[in-house]
């Protein structure tokens, strides 16, 4: 099975003032086969968004390699990308910005058909009814405009758009976040039915630890642009390997009083990507650093001979990269 | 004597439209609810359901066409709805702090942030420069900031997002209140982050016994940092009661729906009621607010539901609640 998208090696510098330069991304790869669903999870800053953008070309990346459905897109002239996008959507962060305010709902929902297919008026309209429906928006929305609508119905509109022209890949950058809970319940039924229907790989970038375990196959942990843990969803939760996964996994506070936390406080801040720090980026607020950590860099590993489950840490090899255990609360 | 007793606390919005007509938004209805010191209340609800319009209205910071039009706050037995405005100025910032949401916007960006501290310590306690100096520093140094006396001397601009907050806390703190209010006081932090400030608020408590109310959405948090958590909709608070009561039985509909759509329970593909749209505040229904989108409403929901009792503390407002 050829997998949707294969990144190898994903870089993206940006520049910043004074010559200097951000490196959002640092060597990322991974893939993500047809029907699965890759949770992207990592601090603000660790490069979530820019690889969502880089792997469907909103951006280019700076070097590396991105296949999509075996096909080299790396350096793809905009032409040929737009043309490639009929196949690979995105959906963002925010509804409200994220359509025309002054194009109707029915027209918004039509607009990937105009775009990408050689369907009729008619055609379109029912194609949209048709869309509408399925992300279980009335009928009578159609002829509404975005400023009518609640953020919830919003963001089922641009999964709609998402979906209209049947995609391989959707990038879904923080879909939840800036909704409800009962809403965003709402939405993440929408999407577990549409990946079961349509069998769209899907990339589910997020900070919500709760919402990407409920919804993800496997999941990739980030920390300043580079992968430390890529592993199988229950794995990450239940046995995170790298000592940031750890700490964030441990961070993370379940909406159950009788969930007992394991706490792992992180020291300092997250250093600046602009001047990264030699070796494991980590290493300066790692409870488990060996003086070698600041100088070699580590790669992604098997962790205790399992394939499936990656990190990259330098300290696994000796099984030291546990932090101590300190229950409370 | 219990810190903080709200007694059916009503705030409208009250403006004229294109027609002159007078219309009222009810934003809150008859919210009650009591917080006893070394306690930590966890207030939660949707958007637009009153809990940041609670904490205003309690600390007497509304502005037109917002007012509060029944209802008494007594905060150690005082109505402070009832105060003369310089009796509240005296207090607030004293004895009740309110830490507001975004950290970022809510500091003075034109003083350094040891000057704004100096400034509240001042304005309430008749100490001297170097004295007000003097507690900023512990202030800062207790939070957790690395290399407090210099740090006085930042500008709210070069603190990240987490240090705003501890800022923001430690300003708060300077004169020993005993009464917090926080509102939503990690949202947009990192976990990592967020878990630092929570464990922060959360030892302050105890070790100093003031009362803390936390406004939140993040059932989360409520789980792991509230003693008690009181459930609003619609301006007015459904259901409240001890965490760990609250979360296994949750009474009344809204709550039970509310805790079975966070992650943890979450069922996908399972038969439920979503959420429906927010209520209109300038035509709520008759009765139950929430009657609309309940899945278990009756002809009697069109009468106001009693407050049920159920048992340590734990109330639910609602017709379907056997006691």
């Amino acid at each position: 099975m050829t997998p949707v998208l294969q990144v190898e090696d994903l870089r993206k510098h940006f520049p910043a003032q004074g010559g200097r330069i951000v490196h959002a991304v640092n060597g990322v790869s991974f893939s993500i086969n047809p029907g699965e669903t890759l949770g992207v999870v990592g601090e603000s800053g660790s490069g979530k968004s820019t690889i969502g953008r880089a792997v469907i070309r909103l951006l280019k990346p700076t070097a590396g390699r991105v296949r999509f459905q075996g096909q080299d897109i790396t350096h793809l002239p905009e032409s040929a990308c737009r043309r490639l996008r009929a196949e690979m959507q995105m959906v963002f962060q925010d509804p409200w910005s994220a359509l025309n305010p002054r194009i109707r709902i029915g027209a918004l929902i039509a607009e990937p058909l105009l775009l990408h297919t050689k369907l009729s008026r008619a055609e379109r309209r029912d194609a949209a009814e048709d869309l509408a429906q399925r992300v279980r928006l009335t009928p009578e929305l159609l002829t509404r405009f975005p400023a009518e609508l609640s953020g919830g119905q919003l963001q089922r509109v641009c999964i709609a758009r998402a979906i209209a022209t049947r995609p391989k890949l959707i990038v879904l950058d923080e879909p939840t976040s800036s909704l409800d809970l009962s809403v965003r319940a709402g939405i993440l039924d929408l999407l577990a039915t549409l990946k079961a229907e349509t069998g769209a790989a899907m990339m589910f970038i997020s900070h919500d630890l709760g919402t990407v375990k409920l919804i993800s196959d496997r999941i990739m942990v980030l920390y300043l642009g580079g992968v430390v843990e890529y592993a199988p969803a229950a794995q990450v939760f239940a046995q995170p390997a790298h000592p940031y996964s750890q700490a964030l996994m441990s961070a993370h506070l379940p909406a159950d009083p009788e969930a007992v936390l394991r706490r792992h406080v992180l020291e300092g801040e997250i250093p600046s990507p602009i001047a990264l720090p030699p070796g494991c980026h980590f290493a300066s607020r790692c409870p488990v650093a060996a003086p070698a950590c600041s100088t070699m860099a580590p790669e992604l590993r098997a962790v205790r001979g399992e394939a499936t489950h990656q990190a990259a840490c330098l300290r696994i090899a000796e099984g030291a990269n546990l932090i101590p255990e300190v229950t409370h609360g | 004597m219990t810190l903080l007793s709200v007694e059916d606390l009503h705030t409208h919005f009250i403006s004229r439209d294109l027609d002159n007509q007078i219309r009222v938004a009810r934003a809150l209805n008859g919210v009650s609810f009591t917080l006893e010191a070394g306690q930590v209340l966890g207030l939660v609800g949707e958007t637009g359901a009153g809990k940041s319009l609670t904490a205003t209205s309690i600390m007497g910071l509304l502005r037109p066409p917002a007012r509060v039009v029944g209802g008494r706050a007594l905060f150690q037995g005082q109505d402070l709805l009832a105060m003369p405005e310089a009796q509240v100025n005296a207090l607030r910032g004293r004895d009740i702090a309110l830490v507001v949401q975004s950290p970022k916007s809510s500091l003075d960006p034109l003083t350094r942030i040891g000057n704004q501290l100096i400034r509240i310590h001042r304005a309430h306690r008749q100490v001297s420069e170097r004295a007000a100096r003097d507690r900023a520093v512990e202030m800062l140094a207790s939070l957790g900031i690395p290399d407090p006396a210099r740090r006085m001397a930042a500008w709210p601009h070069e603190l990240s997002g987490g240090m705003a907050q501890r800022v923001l806390i430690a300003l708060a703190l300077m004169n020993e209140p005993r009464l917090l209010i926080a509102d939503e006081p990690t949202t947009g932090l990192d976990v990592t982050v967020q878990a630092q400030i929570l464990d922060l608020l959360r030892d302050l408590v105890r070790r100093t016994g003031i009362g803390a109310m936390v406004i939140t959405h993040d059932l989360g948090v409520v789980a792991h940092y509230c003693d008690a958590m009181a459930v609003m909709y619609a301006g007015a608070i459904v259901e409240s009661g001890p965490v760990r009561r609250v979360f296994a039985s949750p009474s009344h509909p809204y709550t039970a729906n509310l805790i079975g759509a966070t992650p943890e329970r979450l069922q996908l593909g399972a038969a439920r009621t979503v959420g429906g749209p927010p209520p209109n505040l300038f035509r709520l229904p008759e009765g139950c607010a929430y009657r609309d989108r309940c899945p278990r409403a009756g002809a009697d929901c069109a009468q106001p539901p009693p407050d049920v009792a159920l048992g340590q503390g734990h109330v639910a407002r609602c017709h379907r609640v056997a006691a």
